[in-house]
């Protein structure tokens, strides 16, 4: 224990004496850690903010729409298209779904009282709120018996509002999409990019039998019906009873297939889940990349000391040191400088994540495993390219490691 | 008066094995080194000089022979046992000093007690400052290597060697970078450690500082060719006025 103590001691004048060597070691493992907890964290960003605006877009949520095929370029519609008996046999028989909704969209000019502006209306019923989670902040959605005698009224997204109706309350409002005149009854609270991007407030929502009947002249299809499922547990029932339902109200044989395509939550987050997933192996790569250069880095620097370091060795050895005295003492300077250099990388990495949240509102989370990670991996290389060496220099003759050249 | 046979050395060999060439550096030395003596060797270069010395001070083994220092057979030690040897019985002085770069004086001569595990030294840094002083730096104790003179930085070399009070004193050209005014001080200075008992060989090529010793021995060839007593000893002033004579 005694000549532990007094090793530990010759370690720490050997790290203090090598200031440069200590230091520019010490920096290849900052680099390193900081580099793999920084890459790792963005990725894992990243993924979490695409989950989080996929969940937002409504809990359990399922489309029902009408099988289409890529064909030289175009959408081909193949199957007969969904329509009011299919919504009629859904809202009468299912017991897993919860809220169902058709939606017809139209691309339409809007025009308010400052000016106009071309958007996308969306006939829905009532219910659409809920499945979608869309808040009202002013005003109120249009309700059942809205939907059932097609008013003119419509809800309005924050866009929309900004354009036509600038520093205004909409509320009360007349408006014309496409010429016909409609009541804004409610504004939706602002939600900003969806998970494509595209811009959630940009949007005119209608009852859908009012745009079925004014705004596309008596059309009888829908582009979907939306649904939410009694839980999330619950969505594979949901899809297989709809799948049950709309097979029956098509009457599909039993050896024909569907002429219907139902996309739930899970899918969706399945297709993002590839995508983030390319995103994390792509970050991954780069966190390796850095982490093989801080590798090098601290490997180069321990390398080019190597013959200094073996002399040393060697005037240690010719005056009675142990070969286990050299060994602890390389050992405990190697895990020294590794661990220091490493929870300062942490702290960098920490810093980084933050400064990169600061300057661009991309909120990064220091996640633990690539803390872990880098931690690990630069303690691993200075100790191995520390310790080894050293091993290797500790077991010549004390005159071949004084004449290593 | 019985003395003590501090080195002894029977039929020792060395050969170097360089893939398909053999060096034999060193052939069937047989000597005895008795304690106090201060002993001179010499010959010229490739002779063995260093090849021996190294296998004295226990930092390299020899291909065949045996090798009592104290009457311990060293060939029999494992490695750890060694390092002690060295640690407790020898102080070696190379001609390139070997201290440790940017390390005071008074670090690099306590190294040796760092590494002691009898517990012989209480005050490590009492004993380095004493050992300091008797190679005359008590007044360069915390100057880092750098910044002392080859002949200072040989000093520290020397009390380093001094400061685990060895039973021998190897040296092995440990005046060969030094000029002559500065090679007769460390001269004078092994005289006086050898006055206070201490055994000493060391190697040199030069003629007037082997002339300070009290045995001389001639290598060539890795054999030893001859062994005689010196007659007339070198003193410090008697050299000193040679230098003057001669330059
Ligand atoms: N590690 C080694 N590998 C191979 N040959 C060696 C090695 N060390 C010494 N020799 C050879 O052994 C012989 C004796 O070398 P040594 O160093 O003992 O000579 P020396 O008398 O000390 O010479 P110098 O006065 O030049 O120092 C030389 O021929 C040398 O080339
Ligand atoms: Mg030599």
């Amino acid at each position: 224990m005694k000549q532990f103590l007094k090793i530990f001691k010759v370690a720490f004048q050997a790290i203090n004496k090598n200031r440069t060597r200590s230091i520019l070691t010490m920096l290849g493992i900052i680099i390193g850690v900081a580099a793999v907890i920084m890459t790792i964290s963005a990725g894992e960003g990243a993924t979490q903010q695409v989950q989080d605006q996929i969940s937002g877009l409504g809990t359990n949520l399922l489309m029902i729409s009408t099988k289409e095929e890529h064909r030289g370029g175009i959408n081909v519609r193949m199957g007969r298209p969904i329509e009011k008996k299919d919504l009629d046999i859904l809202q009468k028989s299912s017991v897993w779904m919860s809220k169902i909704s058709p939606l017809v969209a139209i691309g339409a000019q809007v025009i308010g009282a400052a000016g106009y502006v071309s958007t996308t209306v969306y006939g829905v019923s009532n219910q659409y709120f809920d499945i979608l989670s869309r808040e009202i902040v002013s005003g109120n959605a249009f309700t059942a018996e809205d939907v059932t005698t097609a008013r003119k009224f419509c809800v309005i997204g924050e866009t929309i509002r900004e354009e036509i109706f600038p520093g205004q309350d909409p509320i009360g409002r007349q408006i014309r999409i496409n010429k016909v005149p409609f009541t804004v009854v409610g504004l939706l609270k602002e939600e900003g990019e969806g998970t494509m991007g595209q811009d959630q407030d940009d949007i005119v929502i209608a009852p859908y039998t009012t745009v079925q009947n004014r705004l596309f002249g008596h059309r009888r299809g829908y582009n979907m019906i939306m649904a939410s499922a009694l839980s999330e547990d619950h969505i594979l029932d949901a899809e297989i009873e709809a799948t049950e339902l709309l097979r029956e109200s098509h009457r599909i044989l039993d050896q024909d297939e569907d002429d219907f395509e139902i996309t739930t939550q899970i899918e969706l987050q399945e297709i993002t889940g590839n995508v983030t997933g390319i995103l994390t192996i792509i970050l991954g790569a780069i966190a390796s990349i850095s982490l093989i250069v801080g590798g090098i880095g601290i490997m180069n620097i321990m390398l080019v000391s190597v013959t200094e370091r073996t002399r040393e060795i060697g005037t240690r050895l010719a005056i009675g040191a142990r070969e286990s005295d050299i060994l602890t003492q390389f050992l405990i300077e190697a895990i020294v400088l590794s661990l220091t250099g490493g929870i300062l990388g942490i702290i960098l990495g920490i810093i980084g994540n933050q400064i990169i949240f600061k300057a661009t509102g991309f909120y990064i989370p220091t996640v633990a495993y690539s803390v872990l990670i880098g931690f690990g991996f630069a303690v691993l290389v200075g100790v191995v390219f520390g310790y080894f060496p050293a091993r290797k220099a500790a077991k010549l003759n004390p005159i071949d490691a004084l004449r290593y050249e | 008066m019985p003395t003590k046979k501090v080195i002894e050395t029977k039929k020792v060999s060395r050969v170097f094995r360089n893939g398909d060439i053999e060096v034999h550096a060193l052939t069937d030395v047989d000597l005895i080194i008795e304690e106090g003596e201060f002993v001179a060797l010499m010959g010229a270069s490739g002779s063995g000089k260093s090849t021996f010395l190294n296998i004295l001070g226990c930092l390299d083994q020899p291909t065949s022979g045996e090798y009592y220092l104290d009457n311990v057979h060293v060939n029999k030690l494992d490695k750890n046992q060694l390092a002690d040897i060295r640690n407790q019985k020898i102080g070696f002085i190379f001609q390139s000093y070997n201290l440790l770069s940017r390390t005071t004086a008074l670090e690099n001569v306590e190294l040796p007690l760092v590494y002691d595990r009898t517990g012989r030294f209480s005050n490590s840094k009492e004993i380095a400052i004493k050992a300091l002083g008797q190679v005359g730096l008590q007044d360069r104790i915390y100057h880092k290597t750098n910044e002392l003179s080859g002949g200072q930085q040989q000093r520290v070399a020397i009390a380093r060697a001094l400061v685990n009070d060895p039973t021998l004193i190897l040296s092995d050209e440990a005046t060969g970078n030094l000029d002559s005014k500065a090679s007769i001080d460390i001269a004078d200075l092994f005289v006086r450690l050898n006055n206070k008992g201490k055994t000493i060989v060391m190697i040199t090529h030069e003629p007037e500082i082997a002339q300070f010793a009290k045995r001389m021995i001639y290598m060539r060839d890795g054999r030893i060719l001859t062994d005689e007593i010196i007659k007339d000893r070198s003193t410090k002033e008697s050299a000193l006025k040679d230098l003057e004579l001669t330059s």
